[in-house]
C-alpha cells in the first residue's frame, strides 16, 4: 500500500452525500411534487384556465357586458344575438357546410351567446375571474383562521374547547341566509361582502378538520417527547402537529373551492353578491339553468370550467400532499 | 361518562338558548319591514306592529316569545299564510324534507364509503380514478341540474316517475329528489373516506398490524376503518343538518313542501316573516345542536383515546 | 290515430298504476270499481300557478294566484263575463238609486258547502271585519274606491265599524249606501275582498280560517279538497250544491306550484299540466315547435313595469332626478320595443303612457283609456337624439356632466326582470354618455321596503290595476299617497285628481274621463315615472281544455265555463 492508495477527503467527489444531506426541505417538496404525472397535469389545467381567465376575455373582442344587435334595416327594430349557439364560420365552412344565414352569420362566438346577446366565451373567462379571486381570498383567510382556532382548541381541551366549540355551535347554528341578510345592512353590497360572508361561514369546517386531526395526533409519542424536552404549547401547535394536519387540510380546501363558488352564486342569487351585468362561474351555472332543456350549451362551458378547476386543484392537492409529508420510502 | 353526557346535555341546552336569543336580535334587525305592502298605509302599519308588541323592549319580546315557544307555540306568521299556526305549516315541511333529506343521506353515506374504500384499496388504479372524476362531478355539478336531468329521463322521455311530488305516492316521488340530493353526500364521503383510509394505511400501527400477519377484511374493519371514520363523522355531521333542512332549489323545482322552500318564503317572499324565520331558524339551531351532541358522543365510542381525555377535562 | 290509441292506453296503464300503488292507503275506497269509472268520467285539469297560494280569507289576500282560488270556490256579488263586465252571481239584480248613491242587491237561493244559506248579513259581516281590521285591501272600500258611506271614518278615524253604509234589509236583500256615485261599483263586487263569509263559520275557526279545507267554506263552484299552507300542490273539486252547478263542467282542477320557466314548458309536454305560463327563452321555444306552436295564447296580465324616480334631495346625489329634463332624457333613451321583443317575448306590450292599455274602457264610448299609445310621442319614445337634447339641458341645469345612479330591482319577480333591468343599463347608458346606472338586486320585499322609505335612486317596480278604471295608477302620484314613491309634487294635478273622485266631475262621466287624460297629460310631461311594458302572460294550453277565461283584472283566470273534451 502506497501513498498513492491514499486520497485526501477534501479531493474526492463525494457529491451525492454532501448533497443529500443538504438538500433544502422545500427542494425536497419541489422534486416529489414534480415526480408525479398526475401533480403536473393538475399544475397545467389550473395555469391553462389561469391564463384563459386573464386573457380570453381580452381575445375574443367582446367585452362580458356587450349586448350584440343589429337594426334591422326594414323595420328599424334592433334584433339582439340572443340564444345563439356555438359558431365559429371559418371552421364551418371548412368542414363545407352551408353558411349561417341570420342576421349575425359572420360572427364568431365560440361557446355561444346567452339569453341578452352577451359572447359566452368572454363572460366564461371573466367569471372565471371573479371566481377565483373570491375563492382564493377567502380560502387563504379560512385556513389560516379556521386552523389557528380548530389546533388551539383541540390541543388544550377542557375548558378552553368546550367553550370555543360553544362558540362554532353558536356561530354555525345561525342559518348562512340569516346572517348575510344582517351582514348586508353594515356593508355595500358587491364581492367585498361575498368575500366576508364566505368568511364568516366557511372557517368552521377548516377548524374543525384541524380540531380532529389535533385530537388524533397530540396523544402520539413523538408530541410527548417533543414536551418531554421542553418545547412550549405554542411550539407544538404549529411546528409538531400544524405539518402532519397538511393532509386533510389540503383535502378540505379543495373542497372548499366549489363551496366558495356555489354559495357566491347563492349570495349573489340572494341580491348582496356581485352587481350585474358582472358575472362569475356560479351565475353563470344559474343562468344557464333557466333555459337547461331548451338552450342547454349554455349550461355546459361554466360547469366544465368548474369541474377542471375542481380536478386540477384535486391533482395538485393530492400531490402536495404527498410531497409535504413523505414515506419513508419516497425518499 | 354519565356525568360527561349530563354535562354535554347540560351545555347544549344553554348554547341553544342563547342562540335563539341572537336569531331572535338579529330577525328584528333585519332589513325589510314585517308588513311591505303597497296597498296598505303608514298608519295601518304602526298599528299592526303596536297590536304585535314590536315596539317593546327586545328583553320583554323575547321572554314573551320564549314562554310561548316552551309551550310548542311559534305563533302564526307576521306576513305569510295568515292565521295558520307556524307548527302546523312546519311540521307538514319537516315531514316532508326529512324524509328525502333522510333518504340521500343514507343512501350518499352508504355508496359513499363504499365508493371510498373500493378507491383506497385499489390506489391509483381504474377505480380510484373513477372514483376521483366522480367525486368531482358530484360536487361540483349542483344537485338541481342532476335533479332537471332525472326528471328530464324519467319523467319525461320515460314516465317511469312521477314528474312532480305527490305526498300519495311516496316513495315513488322520493327518488328523484332524493337520488339528485344525494350525489353530494356521495363524492364528498367518497373522497374523504379515501383519503383518510389512504393515511391510515399509510401509518405505522397498520404496517405493524400487516408485518403482524394482519391483513385482509379484519385490518381494514378492525384497524383502518376505525380510525378513518372519525373525520368522517365530523364531514358528515353538517351534511346531515344540510340535506335535512331542505334543499331551496331542487325543492322548487319538484314541488316538494319542505324546510328550504319555507325559509325563502319566510325571508324573500311577500315580506320577512320575524316568526316564520325565527321559528326554522331556532329548527336549524336545535338540529345542529343535537346532530354535534351526537358526533361528540359518538367520537367517544369511536376512539378511546377522546374517551380519556374528555374525562380528563372534566375533572 | 294510433297514436291517440297508444296515448289512452297509456294513460289507463298510468291510472292503474297511480291505483294501484295509493290502494293500500286508502283501501276503504272500493278499489275494483272505481279506477275504469274515474278514468272515463272524471274531468280534471293540471294547473301552473307561479307562486304559492298566500291566503285564502278573502280579507286578507293580496296576490292573483290567491285571488285565483279563492273565487274558484267563493262567489260574490256578481262575476265576470268572458270580457271583464260584471254579471249576476249572487246577486240575482239590483238597483241604482236615482242620485247614484244606493245600490240595492237581490241575492238569489245559494248555499255554503255546509247546508247554511247564503244571506244578506254575510255580506254585511264581511264588508266590516275588513274594514273595522283595516285590511291591507281596506281602501277598496274608502272614497278613492268604492265609496262606502263611513268607511274612511272607521278605517282611518276610528269610527264605530257597524256604522258602515251596509245593511242587510232581510235575508235576500242587501243595500249599500255610498258618498259618490261609483260608476263601476257593480264591477268592484266580484273582486275577492268584497266577498260574503258565513259569520258563524268564521268565528269558530279564528285564526285558523282557510288554512285547511276542513276550516274553509265554499258557496262557490268548487271545494278545496286537499291544502296545506305554502302547499306545493292542492287540488279543488266540483261543488255539487253550487247555485249553477249545470254550467260547470270541470270536475277538478290540481294546481301545481312551478318555479322556472323552462320546468313549466317540460311539464306541459309530459303533459303533467293543461296549462302554463312561460316567459322568456321558453317562448321562442315553444313557437319553433310545431307541436306547441298553435297552443300558445298571449292574454294581457294588467301590471305595468315602469321605472320610478326619486325626486327628494335625500336621493340621486342630493336630488338630481327631481330634474325633469334628467328624467325625460331617461325616459326617451329606452328602446321599449327592443325590451319587449328581444328579452320579455312574452306578448307584452310596450308602453308610453302613465295608464296601461286593454284594462280601462270609457263606459259610454268603449274606447280603451290608452289605447292610442302614441298620445305622449313627443315626451315619451325612444329617440335618442331627442334624449341627448334633453340630456345637454339638464346638465347644463345641473351644471355637472356625470351622473352616476343606482337602479334596483327584485330578483324574485320573474327571470325576465334580471335581463330587462341589464338592458336598460346598457340602453340609457350608450344613449347618454356621462351617465352610470348601476344595478342592485334585491327581493321584492326589501325593494318596497326602500321605496317606501324613499331610500333609493331608480327603482324597476310595477303596478296592477286593482280595477278597471285609470284612476287605479293615477290617484298615485298625488302629493302625499303612500304609493308615490317618487314623492313629486304637482297642485294643478292634485287638483284634477281631487275633482275626479270627490269633487267637480263626480256626476259627469265625461267631464271626468276628460280630466283623466288632463292629469295623465301632465304626468307625463314631467316624466313622473317611465313607463316600460305592460305585462302579458304567455300560456300554454292543452287541446283539451277549451274556454279558460282570461282577465288583466282582479281575477286572472276563471275555469267556471271551461270545457274538458275527452
Amino acid at each position: 500500500m502506497t501513498d498513492q492508495d491514499f486520497v485526501l477527503l477534501k479531493d474526492r467527489n463525494i457529491e451525492t452525500d454532501t448533497n443529500y444531506a443538504s438538500m433544502p426541505y422545500w427542494r425536497g417538496v419541489f422534486k416529489r411534487f414534480f415526480a408525479k404525472k398526475r401533480s403536473v397535469v393538475g399544475l397545467v389545467i389550473v395555469a391553462a384556465i389561469l391564463v384563459l381567465a386573464l386573457l380570453g376575455p381580452v381575445l375574443s373582442g367582446y367585452t362580458y357586458r356587450e349586448i350584440t344587435s343589429v337594426v334591422d334595416e326594414e323595420t328599424g327594430k334592433e334584433v339582439v344575438a340572443r340564444g345563439i349557439s356555438p359558431r365559429i364560420p371559418w371552421l364551418h365552412k371548412l368542414l363545407g357546410k352551408e353558411d349561417y344565414t341570420d342576421r349575425f352569420a359572420d360572427k364568431t362566438f365560440l361557446f355561444g351567446t346567452d339569453d341578452l346577446g352577451r359572447d359566452l366565451w368572454t363572460r366564461t373567462w371573466y367569471g372565471a375571474r371573479v371566481s377565483l379571486l373570491i375563492a382564493f381570498v377567502t380560502i387563504i383567510i379560512d385556513v389560516i383562521i379556521g386552523m389557528t382556532f380548530g389546533l388551539t382548541s383541540g390541543y388544550f381541551g377542557g375548558a378552553v374547547d368546550g367553550t370555543m366549540q360553544r362558540f362554532v355551535e353558536v356561530a354555525n347554528s345561525v342559518p348562512r341566509l340569516v346572517i348575510v341578510s344582517v351582514l348586508a345592512i353594515f356593508m355595500p353590497k358587491g364581492i367585498g361582502l361575498v368575500i366576508v360572508a364566505l368568511l364568516l361561514t366557511e372557517w368552521i369546517g377548516m377548524s374543525k378538520i384541524a380540531r380532529a386531526e389535533m385530537l388524533k395526533i397530540k396523544e402520539l409519542e413523538y408530541i410527548f417527547a417533543s414536551r418531554t424536552l421542553g418545547a412550549g404549547n405554542f411550539g407544538i401547535i404549529f411546528n409538531d402537529v400544524l405539518p402532519n394536519t397538511v393532509g386533510p387540510i389540503i383535502t378540505q380546501v379543495m373542497f372548499s373551492i366549489p363551496t366558495a363558488i356555489f354559495t357566491e352564486a347563492f349570495l349573489s342569487f340572494v341580491g348582496v353578491g356581485i352587481m350585474l351585468p358582472q358575472c362569475s362561474v356560479g351565475s353563470l351555472i344559474e343562468d344557464g339553468f333557466n333555459n337547461i332543456t331548451t338552450l342547454p350549451y349554455q349550461i355546459v362551458p361554466p360547469i366544465i370550467v368548474l369541474a377542471l378547476l375542481m380536478l386540477g386543484f384535486n391533482f395538485i392537492g393530492d400531490g402536495l400532499r404527498e410531497a409535504l409529508a413523505p414515506k419513508l420510502e419516497d425518499m | 361518562m354519565q356525568k360527561y353526557i349530563f354535562k354535554r346535555v347540560i351545555t347544549a341546552l344553554i348554547t341553544l338558548l342563547v342562540i335563539t336569543f341572537l336569531l331572535f336580535w338579529l330577525v328584528r334587525i333585519m332589513p325589510g319591514n314585517p308588513f311591505p305592502s303597497e296597498r296598505m298605509t303608514d298608519e295601518a302599519i304602526a298599528a299592526k306592529r303596536a297590536e304585535m308588541g314590536l315596539d317593546d323592549p327586545i328583553l320583554t319580546q323575547f321572554v314573551r316569545y320564549m314562554k310561548k315557544v316552551l309551550k310548542g307555540d311559534f305563533g302564526k306568521g307576521t306576513s305569510l299564510f295568515n292565521g295558520a299556526p307556524i307548527h302546523t305549516v312546519l311540521n307538514k315541511a319537516i315531514a316532508n324534507s326529512f324524509k328525502i333529506g333522510g333518504i340521500a343521506i343514507l343512501l350518499g353515506t352508504f355508496v359513499g364509503l363504499v365508493l371510498g374504500i373500493i378507491a383506497a384499496l385499489n390506489r391509483d388504479r381504474f377505480w380510484d380514478v373513477f372514483c376521483s372524476v366522480f367525486s368531482i362531478l358530484g360536487v361540483c355539478v349542483p344537485s338541481y341540474v342532476f335533479l332537471i336531468f332525472l326528471q328530464y329521463t324519467f319523467a319525461y322521455k320515460t314516465t317511469l316517475l312521477p314528474y312532480f311530488f305527490d305526498s300519495s305516492q311516496f316513495l315513488k316521488s322520493s327518488i328523484i329528489p332524493s337520488l339528485s340530493l344525494s350525489l353530494f353526500t356521495m363524492s364528498t364521503i367518497a373522497r374523504f373516506t379515501r383519503n383518510e383510509m389512504i393515511e391510515v394505511m399509510d401509518s405505522d400501527y397498520v404496517l405493524l398490524a400487516e408485518a403482524k400477519g394482519m391483513y385482509g377484511y379484519k385490518l381494514i374493519t378492525r384497524h383502518v376503518l376505525r380510525n378513518a371514520l372519525i373525520p368522517i363523522v365530523t364531514v358528515l355531521a353538517p351534511l346531515i343538518v344540510d340535506l335535512l333542512t331542505g334543499a331551496l332549489v331542487v325543492e322548487k323545482i319538484y314541488g316538494i313542501q319542505g324546510i328550504g322552500k319555507l325559509m325563502v318564503d319566510a325571508i324573500s317572499g311577500e315580506g320577512i316573516d320575524y316568526n316564520y324565520v325565527l321559528a326554522l331558524g331556532i329548527l336549524y339551531s336545535s338540529l345542529y345542536i343535537g346532530i354535534m351532541l351526537v358526533v361528540d358522543l359518538l367520537y367517544g365510542v369511536l376512539d378511546p383515546r377522546i374517551r380519556i381525555s374528555a374525562k380528563g377535562g372534566d375533572q | 290515430m294510433t297514436k291517440k290509441l297508444l296515448a289512452i292506453l297509456v294513460a289507463l296503464v298510468m291510472v292503474l298504476a297511480a291505483c294501484g300503488t295509493a290502494a293500500p292507503a286508502n283501501s276503504g275506497n272500493d278499489e275494483g270499481a272505481k279506477p275504469a269509472e274515474t278514468a272515463a268520467a272524471e274531468k280534471s285539469i293540471g294547473v301552473m300557478l307561479s307562486t304559492n297560494v298566500m291566503s285564502l280569507d278573502c280579507n286578507l289576500a293580496t296576490d292573483g294566484d290567491s285571488f285565483e282560488v279563492i273565487a274558484d270556490c267563493i262567489d260574490g256579488l256578481t262575476q265576470m263575463d268572458a270580457d271583464g263586465a260584471a254579471i249576476p252571481a249572487l246577486a240575482e239584480s239590483w238597483e241604482i238609486s236615482e242620485d247614484g248613491l244606493t245600490w240595492t242587491f237581490h241575492l238569489r237561493d245559494a248555499k255554503w258547502a255546509n247546508g247554511d244559506p247564503v244571506t244578506a248579513n254575510d255580506f254585511v259581516f264581511a264588508w266590516k271585519t275588513a274594514v273595522a281590521t283595516n285590511v291591507e285591501y281596506g281602501y277598496m272600500f274608502d272614497s278613492s274606491v268604492a265609496c262606502v258611506k263611513n268607511a274612511d271614518e272607521i278605517m282611518y278615524e276610528g269610527a264605530d265599524p257597524d256604522t258602515l253604509g251596509v245593511s242587510a234589509a232581510d235575508d235576500k236583500t242587501l243595500v249599500v249606501e255610498l258618498i259618490a256615485p261609483v260608476s263601476f261599483f257593480d264591477s268592484l263586487m266580484y273582486f275577492p275582498t268584497f266577498y260574503p263569509l258565513n259569520e258563524k263559520f268564521y268565528t269558530e275557526c279564528g285564526d285558523t280560517y282557510g288554512t285547511s279545507p276542513e276550516t274553509f267554506l265554499s258557496n262557490g263552484a268548487y271545494i278545496l279538497s286537499d291544502y296545506t299552507p305554502g302547499a306545493a300542490s292542492f287540488t279543488v273539486t266540483k261543488n255539487l250544491d253550487y247555485w249553477n252547478a249545470d254550467q260547470v263542467s270541470i270536475d277538478s282542477i290540481k294546481y301545481q306550484v312551478v318555479g322556472s320557466s323552462d320546468n313549466a314548458l317540460t311539464a306541459f309536454k309530459s303533459g303533467t299540466l293543461d296549462l302554463v305560463v312561460i316567459s322568456g327563452s321558453q317562448v321562442p321555444a315553444a313557437q319553433e315547435d310545431e307541436n306547441l306552436a298553435s297552443k300558445i295564447k298571449v292574454t294581457g296580465a294588467g301590471y305595468m313595469w315602469y321605472l320610478s324616480f326619486s325626486q327628494t334631495e335625500a336621493n340621486a346625489n342630493g336630488g338630481q332626478l327631481a330634474n325633469t329634463n334628467l328624467r325625460l332624457a331617461f325616459t326617451n333613451a329606452i328602446d321599449r320595443e327592443s325590451l319587449v321583443e328581444n328579452y320579455v317575448m312574452d306578448g307584452s306590450l310596450p308602453t308610453y303612457t302613465c295608464v296601461p292599455p286593454q284594462f280601462a274602457a270609457s263606459a259610454t264610448t268603449g274606447e280603451d283609456f290608452s289605447g292610442d299609445q302614441d298620445k305622449f310621442k313627443d315626451v315619451c319614445s325612444f329617440d335618442t337624439a331627442k334624449a341627448l337634447e334633453y340630456f345637454e339641458a339638464a346638465k347644463a341645469e345641473l351644471g355637472v356632466d356625470t351622473f352616476e345612479f343606482t337602479m334596483i330591482y327584485g330578483n324574485n319577480e320573474g327571470d325576465e326582470v334580471q335581463k330587462v333591468a341589464q338592458a336598460i343599463k346598457e340602453q340609457i347608458e350608450g344613449a347618454l354618455p356621462g351617465v352610470t346606472l348601476n344595478l342592485q338586486a334585491m327581493s321584492k320585499a326589501e325593494r318596497l321596503d326602500k321605496m317606501q322609505n324613499d331610500n333609493y335612486d331608480v327603482a324597476l317596480t310595477r303596478w296592477g290595476p286593482d280595477y278597471a278604471d285609470p284612476m287605479t295608477y293615477l290617484g298615485m302620484w298625488i302629493t302625499d299617497n303612500a304609493n308615490n314613491y317618487g314623492f313629486w309634487s304637482n297642485a294643478d294635478y292634485d287638483q284634477l285628481i281631487k275633482d275626479c273622485t270627490t269633487g267637480a266631475y263626480i256626476n259627469d262621466y265625461e267631464a271626468r274621463w276628460n280630466a283623466l287624460y288632463e292629469a295623465e297629460t301632465i304626468a307625463m310631461n314631467e316624466a313622473v315615472i317611465a313607463p316600460l311594458y305592460t305585462k302579458a302572460s304567455a300560456n300554454l294550453i292543452s287541446d283539451k281544455l277549451q274556454g279558460v277565461e282570461f282577465h288583466p283584472v282582479a281575477l286572472n283566470r276563471v275555469y267556471k265555463s271551461a270545457t274538458v273534451s275527452d
